[in-house]
C-alpha cells in the first residue's frame, strides 16, 4: 500500500512508528483555525467532498504544522498497564511531531516494575519529542503537574474506567479552565446486538462504568468534550498481548484453539487509527464536541480470520481448532485474548465529524509485527500451554500440528 | 415497542413511506434540494426542465416496480422493455386509485426479448433513449446490442451485485474491494468489464439481499411461512452468521440519485442497508415485523444432510455484508428504513395481506427436524 511505504521511509526506527502524519485527508494547506471550523452543513460536505478519494485507502499525507494560533497545550493521563496503555503514548508522539506541547501524566509510581514494560519503557522517546513525562496520582492532578505547564488547552483520560477514577480528573480540569476533555471509553459497553456493527448512538449497559463517566464529562460544560471507544489494538509498543498470542502458537506449530465456530466478528485496529483520530479532535474541537467515537479501523476480522492473517505474516499454515469452553471446562477469558461473541463496531461518526480516514491495514500490518516478534527472541522461549493442552485433549487433537 | 407501534400506524394510516402517493417523492425531492449535491450535479426540482427518455430492462417485477413511478413522478419518460408475461402494470396495496391510474396512463411498454439481440439492437436504435437502466441484465453478451444502438447514451445504469466480491476474512465489502471471477454472478462483472472498456458512461448498483412488498426471492417470505405456521425456524451453523437486507424502496431512490449525478459517472455503489443482521437476528425481527411471538430457531450442521435440489435456507452460508458509506457520502443517500421497519412494510403490504410468490414447502425443515426429534 502506498501510504505505508511513504510511511516507513519517514521513519527512523525499527518499529515503524509513524510521525507526523495526519491521516485526515485535506487538501487545504493550512491547518483549520480551532474553533472556527464550520459545522453548516455545505461546509461539513465541502470538506467532506474534498477529503473524499475515489474508491481509494491511499492517503494523501498532509504533514500539518501547529502555529503559534493553533498550538495546543495537551494533558495525557495514562494507565500504567493493559490494552490502552498504547493509546497515549501514540497519541503523545502524533501531537508532539504536529508541534503541540505534551504532557503525559502515568499513573503511579515511575520507579514501579510496570514501567519497564513497553510503551512505558520507551518514554524516551517522548522526552526526546520534546515531551514532559511526569508520575503521580490522577486523583491529584494539580500536584502530579505542579512545576509544569501553567494550563492546558485539552486532557485526555486515558486511565480511569469509572467516575471514581476519573471525576477527579474532571474536576480539576474543569477548574483549571481545561477547554477541552477527551475520555477513552470502551466499544465493550454497547448492549449485544441482533444487528452489527454497534454504531455510535446505540444503546449501552447503563450499568458500565465507563457509561457513568461519559455522562458525567458531557454536563460539565466544557468548551467541547469528546468520548472514545476502542476494542483491540496491534502496534509496537503495546502493553498488552494480541497479535502475539497468534505467533506464540503459530511458530511452535501449534494448532490455535479458537473457542465457538470462528466467525465471531471483532475490530482489531492498529494503534495509529487511533491516535490519529484523537489527534483530528484536538485539532477540530468544534467538529468533534458533544460526540461519541467508535475509536476503531473500519474493517472487522473473524477469529478464524485473524489466525489466518497472523500465519500468513508468519509464512506458515494454521491450524484452527474449534471448542465450546463450557463444555471443555475452561475459563473463556483465560483461554482466549478475545470476547466469545461478535464485538463489533464501526468508526461512522469520526468519517462523517472529522473526515477521518481508517489507514489499518491487517494483512500488511501484521508483517510488521511479526518481524519485531520474530526479532525479540520470544517465539524460541520454553512456554506453558496448559489451557490449550486442556482443550485439545478434550477435543481429541494432538498437541503438535501434523502440519509441517 | 416501536416496532409494535409503527406495525399499528402502518396497518392504521397509509404512511407516506408505505404507499406511493405523491408525498413519498415530494419528500425525497424536498431533501435533494437541501442536500449538498456538488456543483453541476443535478439540482433541478422542476421535473419538465431536465426531463429524460428512459428505457428500463425489466421493471414490471420487484426494483423497476419501484423506480418506474419515481421516475415517471419525476417526468422523465419511461419505457419497460419486457416480454410481456408479467403483466406491465399492476396497482400496487397502499396506492390510490388515482395514482394507480396516474402512472399507468404515462409508463410505456416496449415488447421483446432481450435474448433476442437483433432485435434489442434495432428497435433501440429506432426510438432512441437518453439514459438505460438494466435491471435484469446477467451477461454481458445482453448488454452489447443496448449500447450499440445508442451512441449518444448519456448514462447505463446497471444493476448488479454484491454477490461479485471475493469472500473475505475482513468486511464489509467496500466497492474497490476484490472480486471472485468464479462466482455465479461473474456476468455481472463481465458486464461491468464491458461498460468500462465501451467508454460509456456507467453507474453500476450493488444490492446486498433486497427485501420489501413484490420480493419475487423468498427472503422475507421464507421466515414468514414458518412463523405464521407457528413452525420452528432452522438455521444452519451457529446462527451468527451475519448478512444484510436493503429495502426495495430505498434501492428504488438511490437508483433515481445516481441518474444525471455526475458523482456516479463510472462508479459502483453498495446499495443496502445501514445495520447488518445475523441469521438468527433476522429471525426474530420477521416475527416482530409480523407481529408473532418469538420464534424457536433449531440450529443444524448442512453437512449432515442431503436436501437435493431444495434450498433449505435462503441466504449463503457465510458473513456476507457490504458498507453503504461511499453512496451515503457521494450521493447524500441514507436507507429510510430499518430493518424491523421495513419488515414490517412487506409484511403489511404483502405477506400479511395473504399474498406471496412462493407457496410455503416444509420439505427441508422437516428432514432438518426429524432428525433433530431422532436425536433426542
Amino acid at each position: 500500500m502506498a501510504f505505508s511505504a511513504a510511511a516507513a521511509a519517514a521513519t527512523s526506527t525499527a518499529t515503524a512508528f509513524v510521525s507526523g502524519h495526519h491521516r485526515r485527508l485535506s487538501s487545504s494547506s493550512a491547518p483549520s483555525p480551532s474553533f472556527s471550523q464550520s459545522t453548516h452543513p455545505r461546509a461539513v460536505a465541502a470538506r467532506r467532498r474534498r477529503a473524499a478519494l475515489p474508491a481509494s485507502r491511499a492517503a494523501t499525507v498532509m504533514t500539518v504544522r501547529a502555529d503559534a494560533k493553533t498550538k495546543k497545550s495537551v494533558l495525557i493521563v495514562n494507565t500504567n498497564s493493559g490494552g490502552h496503555a498504547i493509546i497515549g503514548f501514540y497519541l503523545a508522539k502524533e501531537l508532539l511531531a504536529a508541534g503541540h506541547a505534551v504532557t503525559v501524566l502515568t499513573a503511579g509510581d515511575e520507579a514501579s516494575d510496570k514501567m519497564r514494560k513497553p510503551p512505558f519503557s520507551r518514554f524516551e522517546e517522548l522526552r526526546s519529542a520534546g515531551g514532559k513525562t511526569v508520575w503521580g496520582d490522577p486523583a491529584d492532578v494539580g500536584a502530579a503537574v505542579a512545576g509544569g505547564a501553567s494550563s492546558f488547552d485539552v486532557v485526555l483520560d486515558n486511565n480511569g474506567k469509572d467516575l471514581d477514577a476519573v471525576r477527579p480528573v474532571v474536576d480539576w480540569a474543569k477548574s483549571s479552565g481545561v477547554g477541552q476533555f477527551l475520555f477513552i471509553s470502551s466499544a465493550g459497553i454497547y448492549k449485544p446486538t441482533d444487528e452489527p456493527p454497534h454504531v455510535e448512538g446505540d444503546a449501552v449497559k447503563e450499568s458500565a462504568g465507563h457509561v457513568g463517566v461519559e455522562k458525567y464529562v458531557a454536563e460539565q460544560q466544557f468548551g467541547s468534550w469528546a468520548s472514545f471507544r476502542p476494542q483491540y489494538m496491534i502496534g509496537s509498543g503495546n502493553n498488552k498481548d494480541c497479535e502475539e498470542w497468534f505467533f506464540d502458537r503459530i511458530v511452535r506449530r501449534r494448532p490455535v484453539p479458537i473457542p465457538g465456530n470462528g466467525m465471531q466478528l471483532t475490530n482489531i485496529s492498529h494503534v495509529r487509527d487511533l491516535s490519529s483520530m484523537l489527534a483530528l479532535a484536538v485539532e477540530s474541537p468544534g467538529a468533534a464536541a458533544g460526540k461519541i467515537f467508535n475509536c476503531v479501523s473500519d474493517r472487522a476480522v473473524t477469529l478464524d480470520g485473524m489466525a489466518r492473517l497472523c500465519a500468513a505474516a508468519a509464512g506458515v499454515a494454521v491450524e484452527i481448532v474449534h471448542y465450546d469452553p463450557a463444555a471443555v471446562g475452561v475459563d473463556a477469558k483465560k483461554a482466549f485474548p478475545f470476547r466469545n461473541m461478535h464485538f463489533y463496531a464501526e468508526p461512522r461518526a469520526a468519517k462523517e465529524a472529522l473526515g477521518w480516514a481508517s489507514t489499518t491495514n491487517l494483512p500488511e500490518d501484521l508483517k510488521e509485527r511479526y518481524a519485531e516478534y520474530a526479532g525479540s527472541g520470544r517465539g524460541e522461549k520454553a512456554m506453558a500451554f496448559d489451557i490449550d493442552d486442556k482443550i485439545l485433549a478434550a477435543v481429541g487433537k494432538a498437541p503438535a500440528s501434523v502440519i509441517a | 415497542m416501536a416496532a409494535t407501534a409503527s406495525l399499528k400506524s402502518s396497518l392504521l394510516l397509509p404512511s407516506p413511506i408505505s404507499d406511493f402517493s405523491g408525498a413519498a417523492v415530494s419528500v425525497s425531492a424536498q431533501k435533494r434540494r437541501k442536500s449538498w449535491q456538488p456543483r453541476g450535479a443535478r439540482m433541478q426540482v422542476s421535473a419538465v426542465a431536465d426531463s429524460k427518455n428512459i428505457l428500463v430492462m425489466g421493471g414490471t417485477r420487484f426494483i423497476g416496480v419501484f423506480l418506474s413511478r419515481i421516475l415517471v413522478k419525476e417526468g422523465h419518460q419511461v419505457t419497460l422493455f419486457t416480454r410481456g408475461k408479467a403483466p406491465i402494470t399492476q396497482q400496487l396495496p397502499g396506492e390510490s386509485d388515482a395514482e394507480y391510474a396516474e402512472f399507468s396512463s404515462k409508463v410505456q411498454h416496449m415488447k421483446g426479448d432481450r435474448q433476442d439481440f437483433e432485435f434489442v439492437k434495432t428497435s433501440l436504435t429506432a426510438k432512441g433513449f437518453d439514459v438505460v437502466y438494466d435491471i435484469n441484465g446477467r451477461e454481458a453478451v445482453e448488454v452489447e446490442p443496448i449500447i450499440d444502438a445508442l451512441p449518444n447514451l448519456e448514462q447505463y445504469i446497471y444493476c448488479s451485485s454484491a454477490g461479485v466480491y471475493l469472500k473475505s476474512d475482513l468486511l464489509p465489502h467496500c466497492e474497490n474491494d476484490a472480486v471472485d471471477p468464479k462466482s455465479r454472478h461473474k456476468g455481472k462483472l463481465e458486464t461491468e468489464s464491458l461498460l468500462t472498456s465501451r467508454g460509456v458512461n456507467w453507474t453500476s448498483i450493488r444490492p446486498v439481499y433486497i427485501y420489501g412488498p413484490l420480493n419475487y426471492n423468498p427472503v422475507e417470505e421464507w421466515f414468514f411461512h414458518r412463523l405464521k405456521a407457528g413452525r420452528p425456524i432452522p438455521i444452519p451453523g451457529a446462527g451468527n452468521q451475519i448478512t444484510q437486507l436493503g429495502h426495495v424502496k430505498d434501492l428504488a431512490k438511490a437508483f433515481n440519485l445516481v441518474l444525471g449525478n455526475p458523482k456516479a459517472s463510472q462508479q459502483i455503489f453498495n446499495i443496502s442497508g445501514a445495520k447488518y443482521v445475523t441469521f438468527d437476528g433476522l429471525a426474530r425481527a420477521c416475527a416482530m415485523a409480523g407481529g408473532f411471538p418469538e420464534p424457536e430457531l433449531v440450529h443444524y450442521n448442512p453437512k449432515d444432510f442431503d436436501f437435493g435440489k431444495k434450498k433449505a435456507f435462503p441466504f449463503r452460508d457465510q458473513h456476507f455484508f457490504a458498507s453503504i458509506e461511499k453512496a451515503t457520502r457521494e450521493l447524500g443517500w441514507t436507507p429510510e428504513f430499518d430493518l424491523v421497519g421495513g419488515l414490517t412494510d412487506s409484511y403489511n403490504l404483502d405477506f400479511g395481506r395473504g399474498t406471496f410468490r412462493k407457496a410455503a414447502d416444509f420439505t427441508t425443515d422437516d428432514m432438518i427436524l426429524g432428525k433433530k426429534l431422532a436425536t433426542v
